[in-house]
């Protein structure tokens, strides 16, 4: 049954109130790896105080961007403790617990409140195209199992494929769910975008919907609060002033903005967050290889990204090394 | 390049009688609500209009019809879509004669050709006149091959007469892109919305759109239209969220759900053409019933 179909559901506030605000372009950290392609915890330190020295108004790891699927159990927990330990508080902190098995996204939850995390990211486990009931009794079980304020990852795929947060979805995980704050959406979608985000907002007003890359610029004025970044390991000083430009509602500024992390995300699009980690070399911050399958950016692949990083002013304009 | 700027475009319906032949009495109606109720410019017949549903030679009278009984008025803008390129050119060429201000026309439906022969087919449409063209998204996505920002760009850099692009895709990332890219080259490239999600494409740097639901709240279009035009975004947010929840509610009727909310709205138009069927009872009212008692309805007209 649609939405609309429906009476218009009272207002639910969160059952506590929450003690941060997300708001602007959250970083969220890749993975550095040593050559021999273990973790490096040394690295994640570094990368995580880069960003929060940098602007960042709050840290989340580890996304997709941060390799989570081919981090192990163990290592997802150790480093979780490095980045709550590094970030000491300075911003909120979300960890990711999505995973392809709901008993390790279970585990994880556990792990991540007992080391002082902030919020939990969570999604139903994909790959296997779950219905709106078994999304609903997934993140039900992980919002039931913690204390922590939840947000969901919206991330719908074409032809039905991914794992897709309706408006009535949330709306039913609002009413179950106290702790239930936000949502990461990746649907890029006006359509989809505004059906979530009217429904949401009314009910639970203060309702985070950040965005799951920086493409923003078309959903800040529809109430998204901001984005976890995509580019921000190369230019946050460009995600900030993106940020306080939309704030302002400077929109020749914000176009501007969006129009050149746009032209940064298509470069770092291939076989991401290769790429991206290609890219970071010329700004200094050689955060290592990338765990295969996927490959790690060719010394040509990084001339070349240098090279567009020279074209798009970004290597004059942001900051270098950590 | 064109300097066309069509503003708020209303799409008008196409009538059927219960014989299934177009009802053009009632067309006319259907024109002058729309000349009444703000339209800048006209579209026809777009997808709202049934138009894969209409013989060649509906389609060429469709087109005409309207251009005469618009007299002039506003610009009329000819959508001539076709998965035959030859078919949608000749279409496009009697458009132009007829005397249509701008032709549109999206890729090709049926087939998958590869993106170069999209390019080549829209290339080919687009220089079948002298007219301003617009490319348009397909509504259904799935039903050809995907238009991208690069297709865009390659038809941009070939067509003196591009105009812009009309956007229903609704995805962020391909609107930023088409818009960015297009006005690198051609600093008037448009980025119209294909929908009545005006606010992420102002947004973006579009301006202008073609506005389906202007059949059933055009005040309400104009509202968020125009604040758009002022920039004023985040101050169009509630209409934005009333015309989405109006959107949604329609789309709950497939294709029978605009003809549905017209007839709430005291605009009747009949039925869809076959395949497509009318919703039934009682569904039909129930519909209607939702449509009337949105509140942000109060102050849309009534009748014709």
């Amino acid at each position: 049954m649609s939405t609309v179909l429906t009476e218009a559901p009272a207002a639910r506030p969160a059952s506590k109130k929450q003690p941060f605000v997300l708001k602007g372009v959250m970083q969220a950290p890749v993975t550095p790896l040593h050559d021999d392609f273990s973790v490096d915890y040394d690295g994640l330190e570094k990368m995580v105080n880069f960003h929060v020295v940098n602007g960042a108004p709050a840290i989340a790891w580890p996304h997709h961007k941060a390799e989570s699927p081919n981090l192990t159990m163990e290592e997802r927990k150790k480093g979780a403790e490095v980045l709550i330990k590094t970030v000491a508080r300075r911003v909120p902190v979300s960890i990711f617990v999505g995973s392809l098995s709901e008993e390790d996204s279970l585990d994880l939850a556990r792990h991540a409140q007992k080391a002082g995390a902030d919020m939990l990211l969570t999604i139903s486990p994909y790959c296997r195209r779950p219905t709106q009931e078994e999304i609903f009794h997934s993140i039900v079980r992980i919002g039931t199992h913690t204390d922590l304020s939840v947000l969901t990852y919206n991330s719908p795929w074409r032809n039905g494929e991914g794992v897709e947060f309706t408006s009535e979805l949330v709306q039913r995980l609002i009413e179950r769910l106290p702790n239930y704050i936000g949502v990461k959406d990746a649907s890029f979608h006006s359509e989809k975008f505004t059906e979530i985000s009217r429904v949401a907002l009314r009910m639970r007003p203060g309702f985070s919907i950040i965005m799951g890359l920086e493409h923003l610029l078309a959903s800040y004025p529809l109430g998204a609060c901001g984005s976890f970044s995509s580019c921000g390991a190369i230019a946050p000083n460009l995600c900030n002033r993106f940020f306080a430009a939309l704030e302002a509602n400077d929109w020749d500024t914000a176009r501007a903005c969006q129009y050149k992390i746009t032209r940064l995300y298509r470069l770092f699009k291939d076989q991401y967050p290769s790429s991206l980690k290609g890219a970071m070399i010329s700004m200094g911050r050689n955060a290592g290889p990338i765990r295969p399958p996927l490959p790690t950016a060719s010394k040509e692949r990084v001339e070349f990204l240098c090279r567009q990083l020279e074209e798009l002013d970004v290597i004059n304009t942001e900051p270098h090394g950590w | 390049m064109s300097t066309f700027k069509p503003g708020l475009v209303h799409v008008p319906v196409t009538p059927f009688k219960a014989d299934q032949s177009i009802d053009f009495d009632l067309y006319t109606k259907i024109l002058e609500y729309h000349l009444k109720n703000g339209a800048d410019s006209i579209a026809v017949p777009m997808q709202q209009a049934e138009d894969v549903s209409l013989t060649e030679i509906e389609l060429r009278q469709v087109i005409e019809f309207a251009i005469k009984q618009v007299k002039g008025r506003v610009p009329v803008i000819a959508h001539v879509s076709d998965p035959g390129t030859g078919i949608a050119v000749e279409r496009a060429r009697f458009a132009e004669k007829a005397g249509a201000s701008a032709i549109a026309s999206h890729p090709p439906y049926f087939w998958h050709p590869k993106p170069s022969m999209v390019v080549e087919h829209l290339v080919q449409v687009g220089s079948a006149t002298g007219l301003p063209f617009f490319i348009c998204t397909p509504v259904v996505e799935d039903a050809g091959t995907h238009l991208t920002g690069e297709m865009v760009l390659e038809v941009v850099q070939r067509l003196d007469n591009i105009a812009g692009v009309v956007d229903s895709s609704m995805r962020f990332v391909f609107m930023a892109e088409t818009v960015s890219n297009g006005r690198e080259i051609r600093p008037d490239f448009q980025l119209l919305s294909g929908t009545d999600f005006m606010v992420p494409n102002a947004a973006v740097g579009g301006a202008g759109a073609f506005s389906p639901l202007s059949s059933v709240a055009p005040k309400l279009a104009r509202r968020i239209y125009e604040l758009c035009m002022k920039q004023q975004l985040v101050q169009a947010r509630t209409l934005q969220e009333d015309m989405a929840e109006l959107h949604h509610l329609v789309k709950q009727g497939g294709r029978a759900g605009l003809k549905t909310a017209m007839r709430a709205m005291g605009r009747e138009c009949g039925d869809p053409r076959l395949p497509g069927l009318s919703l039934g009872e009682p569904a039909m009212s129930q519909l209607a019933a939702r449509v009337v008692a949105c509140p942000y309805l109060s102050a849309e007209p009534r009748g014709w």
